[in-house]
């Protein structure tokens, strides 16, 4: 009887992974314009870590800069798979449902209002213009039993247009910041110091806990809205607390770099095709290999056109919009 | 077990159903039935708590519906949808484990328990061959028996089953009756079917609703309310009940 479950125990690989992401994240912190040796590189780290003599370009530009991407390639994964099975579809993540450049308008609203300065405020003002969008989504994919895949995608894509409109108009008027919309639409990791990875990990690890947490009903949410209703799931109290820890997530991390696209698409949609779909492997595995694959795009970003950057989100784009597409190509029986 | 008292439901400005009472006893197989639209998916919705119905009209147990939380409810009553979503790429097993989701705290794994459960409803149902397969690859008949077996792996004492005969062929129609009386008997669990075929109800469900024009035009022993004078009214058509062999046949003449 016990050999006859089908259902492998398919998690021991994520100490494994989680282990190899620190490892890659100490590897790809030796690289870049400036270089340092293994050896170099772990004398900083301790003395950094005990508040002693750092060296300032490891310790305070390099590093915080890994933390964060590991972070916001972490939230954006498990975002997308959350939207994936709130909305019950495949193709869904913040940047393509419109939610990111929602926060980004909220973004760079507050960064105009001189809200720079303060611990929470972008974050918060970006949350509110995602919470928006959000909303408006959710209006819109509640109409009828199941939502479109095309309504929701042009939806999200005029979400997008409209939000990056308002932003590269106030960022024209304002010319000083002009050279920032690049930052807001394609994303960037060049300007991020200890304080950003301070504001954002509270808030990532206390949105990671409660999908978690609720990764068995993101399951039964994926079969239908009824179908877990008639198993025991709350599903309206279920899918607003899910919307909002992961918009709350989303807004806090497009405040910290911009606007980074396709991450939450291709991470959970790769991760699938080693472990299936049960959300309760999927969502740990989305902090990991989402850390690893935006890491990895980062230090291309940083490091093929050395000294200039390219932008984060064209890295991410490059690989995403491709599988996008054949991710629609393979779901077009259910237009 | 299941009590429906003075419920009204409406769509909107459009009445589905309006004032219906019934008392479905403990461990008794109805069949429901009626003309297309005259409310019986909404009516099977409404004893789920599916649909948001007011306070004090459907009573579960002696006890209101709506007073149950959605884990307690599913403990209680088993739900077979019309149209099952067929496009996830979820396992048989998987599905068929998900009813065991009332019985799970968050965070908390499926037992040994749970999973022989869930072999033992899929060798009930006859889709334990099935278990690695998904949703997908199987036909109309394998899914609907398999979402039969996640509603037994809940082990509810009640059952609803929206038309689970739909798009099914004859051998697959009487494989799927024999399950649910086998169930109903040996279980007493208490099952209430939408259904179509005037015969089958006449054969398999000893007891039957019949709705008409959002009301219940009859409520009681199949054979008394099968007759030619209530199918008459409730789908205008002229039938005749013939006994051959000693059994009852709805016969439609033209």
């Amino acid at each position: 009887m016990k050999n006859n479950n089908p259902l492998r125990r398919r998690g021991i690989v994520l100490p494994v992974s989680a282990i190899v992401m620190l490892a890659l994240m100490f590897v790809v912190s030796l690289v870049g314009i400036v270089g340092f040796s293994p050896a170099e590189a772990l004398d900083y780290l301790w003395q950094g870590v005990g508040g002693g003599d750092t060296n300032v370009i490891y310790w305070n530009l390099r590093l915080p800069r890994i933390v964060l991407c590991v972070l916001i390639g972490a939230v954006l994964s498990v975002s997308g798979a959350t939207y994936q099975a709130v909305f019950r579809n495949p193709l869904t993540d913040p940047y393509v449902l419109g939610i990111s450049s929602g926060a980004s308008l909220g973004a760079a609203v507050a960064i105009l209002l001189g809200l720079e300065s303060s611990f929470f405020g972008v974050g918060l003002m970006a949350l509110a213009t995602a919470l928006i969008t959000v909303l408006l989504i959710y209006k819109i994919a509640s109409i009828g039993n199941r939502m479109h895949t095309a309504t929701l995608l042009l939806t999200g894509v005029c979400f997008t247009f409209l939000a990056t409109a308002i932003v590269s108009f106030l960022m024209v008027i304002n010319q000083d910041k002009m050279d920032r919309i690049i930052f807001w639409t394609m994303g960037s990791f060049s300007t991020v110091a200890w304080s950003d990875v301070l504001i954002l990990l509270p808030v990532a690890v206390l949105g990671i806990a409660v999908v978690l947490f609720h990764s068995r009903d993101l399951n039964l949410l994926l079969v239908g809205s009824e179908t877990a209703k008639s198993l025991g799931v709350e599903v309206e109290r279920v899918k607003k607390i899910l919307l909002f820890c992961t918009t709350l997530m989303v807004a806090f991390a497009v405040s910290a770099c911009g606007v980074i696209g396709f991450v939450g698409l291709v991470v959970p949609h790769c991760i699938r095709l080693v472990v299936g779909s049960d959300n309760r492997l999927i969502i740990p595995y989305s902090v990991v290999a989402g850390g690893i694959f935006l890491l990895l795009c980062d230090t291309l970003a940083r490091t093929v056109l050395m000294p200039s950057e390219i932008p984060v989100g064209s890295v991410t784009a490059l690989v995403g919009a491709p599988m996008f597409i054949y991710l629609l190509y393979k779901s077009k029986k259910r237009f | 077990m299941l009590k429906v008292k003075n419920l009204s439901y409406a769509f909107g400005q459009k009445q589905v159903l309006s004032d219906i009472s019934l008392d479905i006893a403990e461990g008794s197989f109805y069949a429901v039935m009626g003309a297309n639209g005259c409310g019986k998916t909404t009516l099977l919705r409404c004893m789920d708590n599916l649909l948001e119905i007011p306070a004090d009209t459907v009573f579960l147990g002696g006890k209101d519906i709506t007073a149950y939380t959605s884990r307690q409810r599913a403990m209680q009553v088993a739900y077979v949808a019309q149209r099952p979503t067929s496009d996830v790429d979820f396992s048989a097993f998987e599905i068929v484990l998900m009813g065991r989701n009332p019985y799970q705290k968050h965070l908390q794994n499926e037992s040994q328990h749970d999973w022989d459960i869930v072999e033992q409803c899929m060798r009930m149902t006859n889709t334990w061959h099935l278990r690695f397969s998904t949703l997908a690859q199987m036909s109309g008949g394998e899914v609907q028996r398999v979402m039969i077996a996640r509603a037994l792996a809940q082990q509810t004492p009640v059952l609803l089953l929206d038309e689970p005969l739909a798009n099914l062929d004859i051998s697959h129609q009487l494989e799927i009756l024999g399950i649910l009386t086998k169930i109903n008997r040996e279980q007493g669990k208490t099952i209430v079917l939408i259904i179509h075929d005037l015969n089958m109800a006449l054969h398999y469900c000893p007891k039957l609703i019949l709705l008409h024009d959002r009301h219940v035009a009859f409520c009681g022993d199949t054979a008394d309310g099968l007759t030619e004078e209530n199918i008459a009214q409730v789908f205008g058509i002229n039938p005749k009940i013939e006994t051959i062999e000693g059994k009852r046949y709805v016969l439609v003449k033209n």
